[in-house]
């Protein structure tokens, strides 16, 4: 089992690589406790990590590992017990909930496993609700491509319910993209989809980082879905483990194993 | 059925706001039911108690005979010199002369008369015997001239001192009169606002214009002496129009008038409460509704795992029931405590009310619990019987939604109840049945209309709502959170047409009674305008009465030209009692424009002619000419000539004779009203300057040009408005407490779009006015469809009104409009609390919600 100061270190160790990597996301003692005493469960110990920029990180773990919990807590979706989060410069521990709203809605985007759209919006106001929550008048041009990019230009009317479980998924990440967000997190974005729509989302989303410098968090517990990223994380009892970078599924898969064991 | 039960009591506590909040709308209803017959029982058993004090002494009481209703029995007084024959009756020990009068008020020192508003001033001869139910609380009984006594109460509410001279005016000018004393009536001074003076008889006498008339003889008898008896003694000496009764017949009879005016009173409460039952039903039945679609899967799951559907079932019912039962017992202490309330406002309102007893007898327990518990099964019993059909795959399933095939059977249902309610209301109004008869019928037509509108509201609710709620994606800043308000206000149609419908219903009666006293408004104004010649009326306050000398000293000043005294009484034509005005018929086309068709009104004055509408005339089957036999309280029958035939009854009625008639068959010559015409010449500003000496002499008369008099007719008549409305305002609260019940089974139903929307950047203060608003474009649409009913109800009771009292429709909109506007907002507030649980939701809980 690597220690947590070994993980710190590989982090580190990214600094030396070719092109200098700033980060989008950064955690430090980061602790999460829920309940007290007897019913006391640590989901989070004392974990540093960062999220590089323009890069996508997926987080693996088995269940009860706290990959969830890590994204939520880095999210502001929920408080920490210890520790600090930034989202680029800013600490969003100390954050109120309107502060913490607003950060979410122009910095942050979001993909859920499910119920990811509103019911009675179109596609299209979908898209475009977190601007639109905040008054914001949509880049037109960039949201044409994205919705292009994501072949929805002939479902923008229909209402969630008229769309397919991919569509669907497909209208979530158009909606993560159109604000241009600091980083994307994706919660096991594929988790209810099929194959070949999973490789669809999956490849925008990295198509998102490649061509138009995006980043991405993603947690899954897919070894085919990890591989698209550039880096795999792994958590274990709250605690980071492993961390891989460049991986395919082969290699996910057998790290998983080693953890499982 | 130990399972169900269980399962009944978790739905229960897992859901203690839906709980709460279902059982507050029937507690309420149940509340209004249950202070009405608190109200009434104790109310008669006071006023029986006070009718018992006042006349428990009394053995015998001689009165005037009278076949006429009891407004016409102080008709026809009993000569003071019988009492001299009463005394010498054997048997008899003591015999009292007792009078009565409304013609006396006080002025205050700051000039203005005491006007105990609706309630009237009466004042009696002071005996200082047993038999009066007044007895002195301070100070003395009036024993000479120039004394009075009032009852405390009064004294108190309009500040007269004990011991100081007050203006008292009669049928002459001011007189200083000494409050030489307070009283009290009865054990409680229930006056229910009335003010009571008593002077000496003969002080009463001359301020009323009666000397040697007294109204009554009260007699107590010998020890040994048979009541009866004495009776037959009696009868022997009266005269035959002179009756004796015993005490106990006339404790019977008032006890039978104040059980029939109590018993208005409480029905007009019972029927407040009607409503509120009625509006509570519709949140239950929209409460068990959402609360099935929610609990779809539990249910299936149970039908899955083995339970039948008549266990589903019961377990649904068993709610209600639990529900039912609670609330109708809560309601009990409910209606206790606004029978306490209303005591209170009214008592502030300056109706003295007695400190009833609260009597809670077997009846009101018995008809609490089961209003309450009936009413919240039959409401409950559809989605509880349709909760039966949930099949077991609907565990597996996500989404099973109850069918709508039904649609067609619930639009059939819809016509066949709207057109039962129509008939219902049609028959009610023109069938020409009797009062009771009526109101039933327009009562239960009015209920299915109701539920027809209701049913039939699904069909277009959506697009209403979608419509309505437009304009709030134009609001600044709340573009996004008002187009999902719109989208979720038209988003399930039968949960918006019947959280609507609740609130329909106060607003359809409250428009219904504005637009019908709106139309009475512009009626009377209308006719005022068309009929009235006169340029002044002088009144006495609350339709009483003033000396003729007003009318005479009118008639001497140069300033007027046409001066006729009007006096309302009544008769009977062929044993039917009528209304009767009697005037100055030679004025009579000169102030008022009556539309003669037939004879002249000018040459039918005298004691031996009388005029009749066209109307009566034709039910009569008379013309000019013919001969009529109308019976007097006071003459008995006389035969009087028709002299002329009129078509426009507005403020003289149906039956006019002249002044020299009602002098001859009337026993009291006072005024009600006197119609004044300026002189040629003489404009209305000098005109009104000449009443100035007459307004000096008689404060407590009101002299007012056409529009005066109309403004304080309608003032008056909003204030009843009013009162009625704040009653229908309780329909409102409950509609309310529907609109904020279902925000709430709204918010848990969406926790996981709230969760999302959260989420992805939606604030809590967007949140909390997204559901507020949804709550506004709902109420709306309930406000708008009430207002659309109302002015339904409201025309057919224009319609069904008689033409004298009503002939027009005036829909009065600026306040129509208001009352939405205000109705709307209300709805936006009711929705505060569920709009702040949606607030406070934890996002990462909502969004992982099942």
């Amino acid at each position: 089992m690597t220690s947590v100061g070994e993980v710190a270190a590989v982090v580190t160790s990214d600094t030396a690589a070719p092109e200098v990597r700033t980060m989008a996301a950064e955690a430090v003692g980061l602790s999460k406790v829920y309940g007290e005493g007897n019913t006391r469960v640590v989901a989070l110990d004392r974990v540093d990590i960062g999220f590089e920029a323009q890069r996508m990180t997926a987080i693996m773990g088995p269940s009860g590992s706290g990959k969830s919990t890590l994204m939520h807590c880095m999210a502001g979706l929920d408080e920490v017990t210890d520790g600090e989060v930034r989202i680029g410069d800013t600490l969003i521990s100390d954050l109120s909930d309107k502060e913490l709203t607003l950060l979410r809605r122009k910095r942050l985007g979001f993909i859920f496993q499910s119920f990811n759209l509103v019911p009675t919006l179109t596609a299209s106001e979908n898209i475009e609700l977190p601007l639109l929550l905040g008054g914001r008048q949509p880049d037109s041009a960039w949201e044409d491509r994205v919705i292009e990019s994501l072949t929805l230009t002939d479902r923008l009317k229909h209402r969630p319910d008229e769309l397919s479980g991919g569509q669907q998924q497909r209208v979530a990440v158009a909606r993560a993209l159109v604000s241009r967000p600091d980083i994307i997190f994706a919660d096991e974005p594929t988790g209810n989809l099929d194959s070949r729509s999973g490789d669809e989302v999956l490849g925008f989303l990295r198509r998102a980082v490649d061509e138009w410098g995006q980043t991405v968090v993603m947690v899954t517990h897919d070894a085919r879905a990890a591989s698209y990223a550039d880096v795999v994380v792994f958590l274990r009892d709250g605690q980071v483990v492993d961390r891989i970078e460049n991986p395919t599924a082969d290699l996910v898969i057998d790290r998983i194993r080693a953890l499982e064991v | 059925m130990r399972t169900v039960l269980r399962l009944t009591r978790r739905n229960l506590a897992s859901n203690r706001l839906r709980f709460t909040l279902t059982t507050f709308a029937v507690l309420l209803g149940v509340s209004f039911v249950v202070s009405s017959f608190v109200l009434t029982d104790g109310l008669l058993k006071t006023f029986n108690n006070i009718v018992e004090d006042g006349n428990s002494e009394i053995d015998i009481e001689i009165s005037a005979r009278s076949d006429f209703a009891e407004t016409a029995s102080f008709e026809r007084p009993i000569d003071e010199a019988l009492l001299a024959d009463v005394r010498a009756v054997e048997g008899v020990r003591e015999a009292e002369p007792g009078a009565e009068s409304t013609r006396i008020v006080p002025i205050k020192h700051d000039g203005q008369p005491v006007d105990p508003g609706l309630a009237p001033v009466l004042s009696f001869g002071w005996t200082g015997s047993d038999f009066s139910a007044l007895t002195i609380e301070d100070g003395v009984g009036p024993s000479g001239a120039n004394e009075f006594a009032m009852d405390f109460s009064s004294a108190d509410r309009f500040g007269l001192v004990l011991g100081e001279t007050y203006d008292m005016v009669g049928v002459d000018g001011p007189e200083p009169f000494t409050l030489v004393g307070t009283m009290r009536f009865g054990e409680e001074n229930a006056l229910a606002g009335a003010v009571l003076m008593s002077f000496t008889l003969d002080e009463l006498q001359r301020l009323d214009d009666s000397e040697g008339l007294i109204g009554w003889i009260d007699i107590a008898v010998d020890d040994d002496a048979d009541a009866a008896a004495v009776i037959d003694r009696l009868e022997s000496v009266l005269p035959a129009d002179i009756e004796a009764v015993t005490g106990a017949e006339v404790i019977a009879e008032d006890k039978d008038e104040f059980t029939v005016i109590i018993d208005i009173f409480g029905n007009i409460l019972l029927g407040f409460g009607a409503v509120a039952v009625f509006v509570s039903a519709f949140i239950i039945y929209n409460t068990f509704n959402i609360l099935l679609g929610q609990r779809v899967r539990q249910l299936a799951l149970l039908r899955a795992l083995g339970a039948s559907g008549a266990q589903v079932r019961a377990s649904s019912l068993l709610e209600a029931l639990i529900v039912g039962v609670t609330a109708s017992i809560l309601g009990l202490g409910g209606g206790v405590l606004l029978a306490l309330g209303l005591r209170g406002v009214m008592n502030s309102l300056g109706f003295s009310m007695p400190s009833i007893d609260i009597i809670l007898s077997a009846r009101t327990v018995i008809v609490a619990l089961l209003v309450g518990v009936l009413i919240t099964l039959l409401a409950a019993y559809s989605p509880a019987k349709r909760a039966a059909t949930v099949p077991p795959v609907a565990a597996m399933r996500v989404g099973f939604r109850f069918g709508s095939g039904e649609g067609l059977r619930r639009t059939i249902i819809a016509i066949v109840l709207a057109a039962l309610g129509i008939a219902g209301v049609g028959y009610g109004l023109f069938g020409g049945g009797d009062g009771g008869l009526v109101l039933l019928l327009v009562g239960l037509g009015a209920v299915l209309v109701f539920i027809a509108v209701a049913m039939f509201a699904p069909l277009f609710s959506s697009p209403s709502a979608s419509f309505l709620g437009a304009p709030l994606e134009h609001i600044p800043g709340r573009k996004i959170t008002g187009h999902i308000a719109r989208e979720n206000a038209a988003r399930n149609n039968k949960r918006t047409a019947s959280t609507a419908a609740g609130l329909m219903i106060g607003m359809a009666l409250i428009a219904m009674a504005t637009v019908t006293a709106n139309s009475l408004k512009a009626t009377v104004r209308a006719s005022l305008g068309s009929t009235l010649i006169a340029d002044f009326l002088v009144t006495a306050p609350n339709g009483g009465e003033m000396t003729d000398r007003v009318a005479g000293e009118l008639a001497a000043l140069p300033e007027f030209s046409d001066v006729s005294a009007v006096r309302y009484g009544a008769i009977r034509i062929g044993g039917d009692q009528k209304e009767v005005t009697g005037t100055d018929v030679t004025l009579l086309t000169s102030l008022l424009d009556v539309d003669v068709v037939e004879g002249d009104p000018a040459a039918s004055a005298g004691a031996g002619t009388i005029l009749l509408t066209e109307e009566v005339a034709d039910t009569l089957a008379v013309t000019v000419g013919d001969q009529l036999v109308v019976d007097f309280a006071a003459a008995g029958p006389q035969t009087l000539t028709v002299g002329a035939i009129y078509r426009n009854e507005f403020l003289i009625g149906h039956y006019v004779i002249d002044l020299a008639a009602w002098d001859a068959y009337f026993a009291s010559t006072s005024d009600n009203t006197v119609a004044v015409k300026a002189a040629p010449g003489v404009d209305l500003a000098t005109a009104a300057a000449a009443f100035a000496p007459l307004e000096a002499a008689f404060p407590q008369l009101n002299f007012e040009t056409q529009d005066e008099f109309s403004d304080r007719w309608e003032g008056a008549l909003d204030s009843l408005l009013v009162i009625i409305n704040v009653f229908l305002g309780l329909a409102i609260i409950i509609a309310l407490l529907g609109i904020a019940n279902t925000m709430a089974l709204s918010v848990l139903e969406r926790t996981r779009e709230i969760g999302l929307m959260r989420a992805i950047g939606m604030t809590r203060r967007q949140t909390k006015g997204m559901i507020r608003l949804e709550a506004g474009v709902v109420s709306l649409f309930g406000a708008i469809l009430g207002v659309l009913v109302g002015l339904v109800f409201g025309w057919v009771a224009v319609v069904a009104i008689p033409e004298s009292i009503i002939d027009r429709l005036a829909i009065p909109t600026g306040t129509l409009v208001a009352y939405v506007v205000i109705a709307t907002i209300a709805g936006l507030l009711a929705a505060s609390l569920p709009a702040r649980r949606a607030s406070r939701l934890n996002v990462l809980d909502a969004i992982s919600y099942e």
